[in-house]
């Protein structure tokens, strides 16, 4: 069975490239966020394998979002989406406890290799 | 970066959603001017953050650098709010065009526009402000004592220490965040210690040959521990080997204080979708297609028997019942606020108030309100040429309004309020006001009215005269020139959706344009009137009343044919003269129904052969040639199938007044 993955992402745009990227590589995109609180929500509903998770977005950035569900649970395996230049934002998602991150422009092997790996399917 | 998929087919989206954060960023800068915040400053940030981000996946390369640019300052400025001033304002709102003309071009497959210049400067100004309190790097931390407290309870015995080196990819685009990945990884195995070079310079990237080296005290085996940096992506575990001797447990460390809980900050969002706008209006096209249809139904069942028509009639009702309230939906998903316009107008009072040498202040209200979106949509122009008015034409320039005793700041307000099924939109200045005997002078000087009819001519109708085409583009006449560029297309806008442009006017202390909208285009309440054969619709909401009389009885006034219709007289016309079609030959003693219809200069009476009734119809816009034929506002179907065409009361005056005018 494919893995579900969840994509949160203050931009539509932003979104279908990641959609896109996970759909050629056999994941199957359950659910999508918009912000960081809506993430939280479709988190706990869709309780996927794996997030995708942007860094800036209105309401409750992607680093608050991400202990949010990790408070929720533990185990969940959160991907930052960053920009260069977010060093520092980064990698205070990953004391948030993020498993791994990717950078913006997603290039579609990359997003699949971090991904596989972060799975353990590689 | 160059893009590996066909990013043409996201060039929409992009389009739609890069101008969506150029927009936001640009009215949020200019509302920021009132007092800046942080989360302001975020929120810009954010803005050129995602259009970053979005060009850089199109592969906009010029593009996606001078966003960068745009959002190291706005990064600098996050730092220190308080720099944010009008020069640094400036430049940012220069980057934001710059940005939305690379986007124009992208969307329209141009080269973009070369932006170097402005990098610089952007650069320039970045560099010129300092950086506030960055977070300053705590005391060294012995080497001892734990980087990073285990997370795990503690284990009572020494565990084995590992003494591990990782490699990260050259290729890693953040090496020093993936570092950190790996270390914080590895951390979440046991206790990490000496961290060669230190975190700090692994954070920053600053790896000797992309290494580092790090001491592991974990009782997880060596499998476990090699595995879980294999899962780090770009980073390659060198070496891993046992360290013989372990130093003791640091004991006195304080645990880290619990972090304080994240709180929710600003309520939920409501949930929402993007529809394309062209998929409402193709919704509003099926749902009005089944009312014609239904109606057509209810047609179809006149010709029954009687006792078969009950039940189709009460089948009919029910279709028509949730026809209409399909309809009703469909107009409520297209009901946007008419802030999609207002939010650009503070940018853009500010840019004509600096040209002009004008200081405004806009106040904005009411922006709420909701419109139909076609109507939204034929406004933006309307209303930004109103308000460049009140700032060009009406607000005078500052020493100018000291010596009149006003404040030098003009004010125009823009206030948009609901009115029963009316939207009312002002645009009210305090500024000059409009002459209205230089405008008659003016009409008079270019043949649109006779000396005399100017004379006559209430105030009300001679302001609306600077809506004539062309009127005031005499640049002599300095005091209200400009006044008419554009205001007839004004007129012609506001017309075209179903509204009605009123002015008032006080010399010395402003003029108000007041906008009458109705809430959606597509339905329209029809009187129907005969015309030999044919029917036409006049909209209910130009009709003033129906006067049956007969032609003998009409009175006339220098020669042109009246009628009396309340306490006032008013011109009566044959319809079918009016609109140059063949009418049937009528009686003059007969009895002959006078539609009285409001136009734009005036009320006029209009003689029908036959009145049809009164029929609520979705209103379908003429396509071309139809559309060219002066008189006509659209046409609809009846449930009988038969089409009408819907007349334009509003402009069917010229051809009256023409007329009227030649008889004298």
């Amino acid at each position: 069975m494919s893995k579900r993955v969840l994509v949160v992402d203050d931009s539509v745009f932003m979104r279908d490239i990641i959609k896109d990227i996970f759909a050629a590589g056999g994941f199957s995109v359950v659910g999508e966020a918009g912000n960081g609180v809506e993430a939280v929500e479709k988190y706990k509903e869709l309780k996927p394998d794996l997030v995708t998770m942007d860094l800036v977005m209105p309401y409750r950035n992607g680093i608050d979002a991400t202990r949010e569900i990790l408070r929720g649970d533990a185990r969940a395996l959160v991907v930052m989406c960053s920009a260069l230049g977010q060093e520092t934002m980064v990698m205070e998602a990953i004391e948030a406890g993020a498993v791994d991150f990717i950078v913006k422009p997603p290039r579609a092997e990359d997003v699949l290799a971090v991904v596989k790996k972060v799975l353990g399917e590689s | 970066m160059a893009a590996q998929w066909d990013t043409s087919r996201y060039l929409g989206l992009f389009v739609s959603e890069a101008t969506e954060h150029l927009d936001a960023l640009g009215k949020e800068l200019v509302r920021l001017e009132g007092g800046v915040t942080p989360e302001a400053i975020d929120s810009l940030f954010r803005h050129s953050h995602s259009v970053k981000g979005m060009a850089g996946s199109m592969g906009y390369e010029a593009t996606t650098a001078l966003a960068h640019s745009l959002e190291d300052l706005l990064d600098r400025v996050r730092t220190d709010p308080a720099r944010l001033d009008r020069a640094v304002a400036d430049v940012v709102l220069q980057a934001v065009d710059a940005l939305g003309g690379h986007v124009k071009a992208a969307n329209a497959g141009k080269p973009f526009p070369d932006s170097a210049a402005l990098i610089a400067q952007l650069k320039e100004l970045t560099h010129s402000i300092r950086p506030g309190t960055e977070p300053q790097p705590s005391a060294s931390t012995p080497a001892n004592a734990p980087l990073v407290e285990s997370e795990g309870p503690r284990e009572p015995e020494l565990p084995p220490r590992w003494l591990v080196t990782l490699r990260v990819a050259s290729t890693s685009a953040q090496p020093g965040v993936r570092g950190f990945l790996a270390y914080k990884r590895l951390s979440s195995l046991g206790n990490l210690f000496r961290c060669t070079p230190g975190i700090d310079e692994v954070k920053a990237g600053k790896l000797p040959n992309g290494t580092f080296t790090v001491e592991l005290e974990s009782s997880e085996p060596e499998a476990v521990v090699s595995k879980t940096v294999s899962q780090v992506a770009d980073v390659a575990l060198v070496s891993l080997s046992r360290v013989a001797s372990a130093p003791p447990v640091p004991s006195a460390e304080e645990p880290k204080p619990a972090e304080p809980e994240p709180r929710v900050v600003g309520q939920e969002p409501p949930r929402t979708v993007r529809v394309r706008t062209e998929l409402l209006d193709e919704f509003l096209d099926l749902a009005g297609e089944l009312m014609l249809a239904t109606a057509g139904v209810r047609e179809v069942g006149r010709t029954l028997e009687e006792t078969d028509r009950g039940r189709l009639n009460e089948t009919v009702d029910r279709l028509h019942g949730l026809v209409r309230g399909l309809h009703d939906k469909v107009m409520k998903a297209r009901m946007t606020p008419v802030s999609v316009i207002t939010d650009r107008l503070p940018r853009a009072a500010r840019d004509i108030a600096r040209r002009r040498g004008r200081e405004i202040e806009l106040v904005l209200s009411g922006s709420e309100v909701e419109l139909d979106r076609a109507i939204v949509d034929e406004l933006a122009d309307p209303v930004l040429h109103l308000l460049r008015n009140a700032i060009d034409h009406g607000v005078e320039p500052p020493e100018e309004r000291r010596m009149r005793g006003k404040p030098p700041r003009g004010t125009v307000k823009l206030s948009v309020k609901r009115a029963s099924d009316r939207v009312l939109l002002e645009v009210e200045d305090d500024g000059r006001g409009m002459d209205v005997e230089r405008l008659k002078a003016l009409a008079v000087e270019r043949g649109l009215l006779t000396a005399e009819a100017a004379r006559e001519l209430p105030e009300r109708e001679a302001l609306l005269l600077s809506t004539a085409p062309g009127l005031t583009t005499a640049t002599s006449v300095t005091d209200i020139s400009g006044r008419g560029v554009g205001m007839d297309a004004v007129k012609r806008a506001v017309e075209a959706v179903g509204g009605t442009l009123e002015i008032t006017s006080r010399r010395g202390l402003g003029t108000t344009f007041r906008l009458s909208l109705p809430l959606t285009v597509a339905m329209v309440n029809l009187l129907l009137v005969g015309l030999g054969d044919d029917v036409y619709g006049l909209p209910i909401a130009k009709v003033a009343g129906v006067v049956e009389t007969t032609r003998a009885s009409l009175a006339h006034s220098r020669d042109v044919p009246v009628l009396q219709f309340g306490s006032a007289v008013v011109p009566a016309r044959e319809l079918s003269q009016v609109l140059e079609v063949p009418g049937r030959p009528h009686d003059v003693d007969a009895v002959s129904p006078f539609v009285v219809v409001d136009t734009d200069d005036g009320r006029v009476a209009l003689a029908v052969d036959a009145l049809l009734g009164q029929e609520e119809v979705v209103l379908k816009a003429l396509r071309r040639p139809l559309d060219q034929v002066p008189g006509l506002a659209g046409v609809t179907v009846l449930g009988s199938g038969r089409a009408v065409f819907i007349l334009d009361v509003a402009r069917l005056e010229r051809p009256v007044r023409a007329a009227a005018a030649g008889e004298t």
